[in-house]
C-alpha cells in the first residue's frame, strides 16, 4: 500500500467517521483492486448494465477461446467505479485495464504517469480514422461510440401528419404543429438524477451556433461562460422553451424516454443508448433526426461519445493486456462485442459490421457526415465541471429571464473547478 | 493495598489493548488525518499540497456552502424540533396498555426498518408530477428542501417515538398515583412528573437528533442530489459532491470538519449543561 492509497482510503474512512451517513465512501478499504491470477489481465468494468455486461463478457470469451492470453472482468457499479478510479490507479496492484472515455481526466491522469503508454497497439490500427487516434492519444483503445438526436416515433409523426425537419425554421415549425395537435413536442427528462441530459441541449446549440472548436475551448477553460457569445446559443433555446415539456426538470431520463414512446411527446433529444431500454416491439418504430442546422456557415459537429480501454502503467502484464487490446480494436472483437450487446452501439474500426437495423445504419451515416465529433458536455470538460453545467442549465430552464445572473454564476463555480 | 489485588489480568488487556488498536488504527488516526487534508489541496492522485487554511476562507466567498450552513441550520430545526415534538407526542399516546396498541406502535416503527434510500424511491413516486402534486415539489427550488424533509421525518419520528416509549415506561407509576391523589391535573403530571423524568432520555434524543440531522444525506442526494441548483444542499451532500464529483478532498475535508464542529459543539454544550444541572 503506498502512501497516497494509504492518505485516500483514510481520508475516506474519516469522512466516514465525522458524517458516517456518507459511509458509502468508507467502503474503499473493501472495495479496492481485485486480486489477480498470474498472467491473467484483469479488466476493471463499470459496464453493470446487463445487455452491456453481456457485451463484455462476450468480448473476454471471444479472447480467451483463441487460447493465447488470457483476460478476466470484474464488474464495478459505475458510480462506485467513477468515485474510486482515482485510488485503483494509485494503489500499488492496479487492475491491468479499465472501460472509460477519452476527455480531460484521462489527460490529467497521463500527466501523471499513470497510464501505460500503449502507442505500439495503435500500430496494428492503420485503418482508423484520424479524429480517433487524435482522441486516443497514446493511452486509450476506443472500442466502440454511439451518436445523438432527435428521436421519434415513425407511428406517431405518421399520425400527426409531420415530417422531420432540418432548418431551425422547420424545426420550431413542427413544433408549432405538434403543440396545436396537443402535444407536447419536445420530451425533457432533466429531473430527478439525470440533470446531465441538458447538457446535451446546451452542447448541440454550441456546437450548431459558434462551432465545435470553440466549445472545447469553453469546456477546456480557455473561454468563458459569460461570454456574449455563449449568451447568443440561449437566444434559439429560449424560442423552444415554450414547446418543452414543463415537467422536463422534475422528471428523470426514463420517465422522459416512456412520454416519448407513449406519444405524450413528440421527440426526445437523446443518445441511441435509449433505445437499449426501450420494449421490443417499440424499436423498428424508432427514428431519429439530426439536431436542425441554424447556422449553414458553421461546420457540421455531432456528438459521438467514444468508449474503450485505457491500462494502468503499473500492471505487470503488458504483454497480455496490449494482446487483449489489440484484440478489442480488431473488427471481429468488436463484431464479438456487438452482437452480445442490445445493438445500438457502432463499433469504431472502420471495416467492422454494426448490427445491421436500419437505425444503427443511418446512426453510422449520421456520424460520417459530421465534420467534427464532440464527445458530450462531462466528457469534453470533465466530471468535475458537469455538476456547474446542472446547476446552470435547470436554473435556465425554470428562470429563463435570469440568464445574465446564471451565466455570471455558472463562470465563477467553473473557475473554481479550473483553479484548484 | 496488595499488590495482586490491583494487578490486571493479561488476558483482560489483551482484550482492552486490541480493540483500542485497530479502532485507533482505522478511524481515530484517519480521523485526524482529516483534520490535515483540510488544510491542503488534494485531488486524490497527486500529493496533497499545504494552503494553510486557505479552504475555509474560501468558504466564506462561496454561494453553495452559504445555501448549505442555512438549509442544514433549517434542517437541524425542522427536522430536529419536529421529530422531537412529535416522537414525544407518540410516545406519550401510545405509552398506556390498551388492545391494539402494539399495532400503532409498530406501524409508526416500520419506516425506520426501511433503508432510506428505498423509502425515498417510495416518496420520489408520490411526488412524480400528475400524482399529488400537479407538478414535483422535489423540482421546485422553493419547496425542495421541505419536500425531501418530510419523508426524513417519517422516519425519525417512529425512532424518537421508541427511544420516549422506552424512557416513560422507567417512570415510577407511584409519583403519577400520588399526584392523582394530590389532584394534579394531566399537564400538571406532565410537566413536574414526567418531564423532567425524562431528562436523561432527553440528551439521548439529542445527540441522537443532532448527529442525524447532520448526517443525514441519503434521502436528500436519493431524492434531489442537492438540487435543483443547490437549492437543498445540506453540508453533508455539499461534503460528498465536492469529494467524489469535483475530487477536491482538501476542501471536501474542510467542509467535514465543519460539520464535526458543529455536531461536536451542540452536543458537549448541551452535556456540559445538563450535568451542571445535576
Amino acid at each position: 500500500m503506498d502512501r497516497r492509497h494509504f492518505l485516500r482510503v483514510t481520508a475516506a474512512a474519516g469522512a466516514g467517521l465525522l458524517v458516517s451517513g456518507t459511509a458509502s465512501c468508507a467502503t474503499s478499504a473493501s472495495s479496492g483492486p481485485v486480486t489477480q491470477a498470474a498472467g491473467t489481465a484483469t479488466i476493471q468494468s463499470n459496464l453493470s448494465a446487463p445487455a452491456a455486461k453481456a457485451a463484455i463478457d462476450a468480448l473476454v470469451k471471444a479472447f480467451n477461446d483463441r487460447k493465447g492470453a488470457q483476460a478476466a472482468v470484474n464488474t464495478v457499479a459505475s458510480e462506485t467505479f467513477r468515485t474510486q478510479l482515482p485510488s485503483y490507479l494509485t494503489s500499488a496492484t492496479p487492475p491491468d485495464l479499465f472501460t472509460w472515455y477519452p476527455g480531460a481526466l484521462l489527460k490529467g491522469y497521463e500527466e501523471k504517469g499513470l497510464l501505460l503508454d500503449i502507442s505500439d497497439v495503435w500500430q496494428t490500427m492503420g485503418d482508423y480514422p484520424q479524429s480517433f487516434k487524435t482522441l486516443s492519444g497514446k493511452v486509450f483503445v476506443p472500442t466502440t461510440y454511439y451518436w445523438w438526436g432527435f428521436f421519434y416515433r415513425k407511428s406517431n409523426f405518421a399520425k400527426w401528419g409531420v415530417t422531420p425537419p432540418k432548418t431551425w425554421t422547420e424545426f420550431v415549425d413542427l413544433c408549432r404543429v405538434l403543440q396545436g395537435k396537443g402535444v407536447i413536442p419536445l420530451g425533457m427528462g432533466a429531473g430527478s438524477d439525470s440533470p446531465w441530459t441538458a447538457s446535451s441541449w446546451f452542447d448541440y446549440f454550441n456546437i450548431r451556433v459558434n462551432g465545435a472548436p470553440f466549445h472545447r475551448e469553453l469546456l477546456a477553460g480557455k473561454q468563458k461562460f459569460d461570454d456574449p457569445r455563449v449568451k447568443a446559443i440561449f437566444t434559439p433555446w429560449r424560442e423552444v422553451l415554450p414547446f418543452t415539456d414543463p415537467n422536463g426538470t422534475a422528471i428523470g431520463f426514463q420517465e422522459a424516454t416512456t412520454a416519448m414512446l407513449q406519444g405524450r411527446t413528440g421527440m426526445l433529444l437523446t443518445g441511441a443508448f435509449f433505445a437499449d431500454a426501450a420494449p421490443k416491439d417499440a424499436i423498428d418504430d424508432i427514428d431519429f433526426f439530426r439536431f436542425p442546422i441554424i447556422d449553414p456557415k458553421v461546420p457540421l459537429a455531432e456528438e459521438g461519445p467514444t468508449d474503450g480501454f485505457f491500462a494502468s502503467a503499473k500492471s505487470p502484464h503488458v504483454k497480455e493486456l496490449k494482446e487483449f487490446l489489440t484484440y478489442a480494436a480488431t473488427a471481429e472483437g468488436q463484431e464479438a462485442y456487438i452482437k452480445a450487446s442490445s445493438g445500438t452501439v457502432l463499433p469504431t474500426h472502420p471495416n467492422a459490421e454494426d448490427s445491421g437495423t436500419p437505425l444503427v445504419t443511418k446512426g453510422r451515416q449520421h456520424l460520417k457526415e459530421a465534420a467534427e465529433i464532440t464527445q458530450f458536455f462531462n466528457r469534453d470538460s470533465s466530471d468535475a465541471l458537469q455538476p456547474t453545467a446542472d446547476a446552470a442549465l435547470i436554473k435556465f430552464l425554470q428562470q429563463p429571464d435570469q440568464l445574465d445572473t446564471i451565466l455570471a454564476d455558472w463562470q465563477k463555480a467553473a473557475q473554481q473547478v479550473w483553479s484548484s | 493495598m496488595t499488590r495482586s489485588s490491583t494487578r490486571v489480568p493479561p488476558i483482560l488487556l489483551l482484550f482492552v489493548l486490541v480493540p483500542l488498536a485497530v479502532e485507533g488504527f482505522w478511524v481515530f488516526w484517519p480521523a485526524l488525518q482529516g483534520f490535515w487534508l483540510a488544510l491542503t489541496n488534494w485531488d486524490g492522485v497527486s500529493p496533497p499540497r499545504f494552503v494553510g487554511l486557505d479552504n475555509y476562507a474560501r468558504m466564506i466567498d462561496d454561494p453553495v456552502f452559504h445555501t448549505a450552513v442555512t438549509n442544514t441550520a433549517i434542517w437541524l430545526v425542522l427536522f430536529g424540533g419536529l421529530s422531537a415534538v412529535s416522537g414525544l407526542g407518540m410516545a406519550v399516546l401510545l405509552q398506556k396498555e390498551r388492545r391494539g396498541v402494539g399495532v400503532y406502535r409498530a406501524a409508526l416503527f416500520v419506516p425506520v426498518v426501511f433503508s432510506l434510500v428505498a423509502t425515498s424511491l417510495i416518496w420520489q413516486v408520490l411526488y412524480q408530477p400528475g400524482g399529488i402534486f400537479d407538478s414535483s415539489p422535489l423540482a421546485d427550488p422553493d419547496t425542495a428542501l421541505y419536500a425531501v424533509l418530510v419523508p426524513a421525518l417519517w422516519r425519525q419520528v417512529g425512532y424518537v417515538m421508541v427511544l420516549y416509549l422506552a424512557g416513560l415506561k422507567g417512570i415510577d407509576p407511584g409519583l403519577y398515583e400520588a399526584a392523582t391523589l394530590d389532584g394534579a391535573t394531566g399537564w400538571q403530571k406532565f410537566r413536574h412528573i414526567t418531564w423532567p423524568q425524562l431528562g436523561s432520555v432527553n440528551s439521548v434524543v439529542l445527540s441522537v437528533i443532532v448527529i442525524d440531522s447532520l448526517r443525514s444525506f441519503d434521502v436528500v442526494w436519493s431524492m434531489t442530489r442537492g438540487g435543483p441548483y443547490h437549492s437543498s444542499e445540506l453540508l453533508s451532500t455539499y461534503m460528498y459532491s465536492t469529494a467524489f464529483q469535483s475530487l477536491k478532498l482538501g476542501y471536501a475535508s474542510a467542509l467535514a470538519v465543519v460539520i464535526f464542529v458543529l455536531a461536536f459543539g451542540v452536543i458537549v454544550t448541551y452535556l456540559v449543561r445538563a450535568f451542571r444541572e445535576n
